[in-house]
């Protein structure tokens, strides 16, 4: 794709009507539709493709933590029906027009997993295998252990550690 | 060369952790102790790390290869060898044997 990328951001409220609008401009291709968690906000991403692939669209838009409401853009892509949904159940995302009929998850499982304030529960009940260090033998008795600081698993926050 | 094993090349790895920390899945446990060594000529013993055992766990393994980046040593490497089918959870963890005696890297 020779693609040279549209990028925009746009309110809530315009999101079906803007989503429209470009495709009426001719980006007539639904390649997905997305969300990124910011901590302050969710934003939730759609990417538009010119039907000969010679140039896309990225729409935005944000979300406050508060209000996860939005519009579906079902009926301009019956394709993201299936991406609203999956969006609904890693990030809590409401699509007003969607059922959001769970699509991967059982419907018994708790919060949203792919949002930045939910605990990976693996990563507090399995213990790091980094936290090992090489002990001090001297005729094969451990007579020390050199680490003086802890270390800590890279990317997993501090708050989700075990003492 | 298809990325379907990494093998481990014991003499090289110097139980420095860098694989096991830098793992998102962790799924490499390492076990070593140091010793005294003496060399001959050598004013005081230097302590080295031996390598007890080391597994990978290839139920967690995504094969991202961040392990064989990381390694300063060249002691983990790609290898073409498919990894084990099984239906037990325990013969997918694989130690120093397994990981050195699949690997072929003569090829």
């Amino acid at each position: 794709m020779t693609a040279v990328m549209a990028m925009e951001s746009v309110p809530v409220d315009t999101w079906h009507e803007r989503v429209h609008q470009v495709k009426q401009r001719g980006f007539g291709f639904f390649d997905f539709l997305t969300a990124v968690d910011r901590n302050s906000f969710v934003e939730v991403v759609v990417h538009l493709v010119r039907e000969d692939l010679s140039d896309s669209y990225l729409i935005s838009t944000m979300l406050s933590n508060e209000n996860l409401h939005i519009d579906s853009i079902e009926t301009l892509f019956p394709g993201a029906g299936w991406h609203e949904r999956e969006v609904g159940e890693m990030f809590g995302v409401k699509f007003e027009g969607n059922d959001m009929q769970k699509l991967l998850r059982h419907e018994t499982l708790g919060l949203p997993p792919l949002r930045k304030n939910i605990v990976l529960s693996a990563r507090v009940v399995t213990e790091w295998p980094g936290a090992a260090e090489p002990e001090i033998k001297q005729d094969g008795r451990k007579v020390g252990n050199p680490s003086r600081r802890r270390q800590r698993p890279p990317g997993a926050p501090e708050s989700w550690l075990q003492q | 060369m298809i990325h379907s094993f990494i093998a481990l090349l014991p003499d090289k790895c110097t139980s420095c952790m860098l694989c096991v920390r830098e793992c998102p899945a962790w799924c490499i446990h390492l076990d070593s102790h140091t010793e005294e060594v003496t060399d001959a000529g050598a004013r005081r013993p230097k302590k080295i790390n031996v390598l007890d055992s080391f597994d990978i766990d290839y139920s967690l393994c995504m094969y991202c290869g961040i392990c064989v980046d990381v390694c300063p040593f060249d002691a983990l490497e790609w290898d073409q060898h498919r990894a084990l089918i099984s239906d037990s959870r325990a013969d997918l963890t694989l130690g120093i044997t397994q990981l050195t005696s699949e690997n072929d890297s003569a090829n």
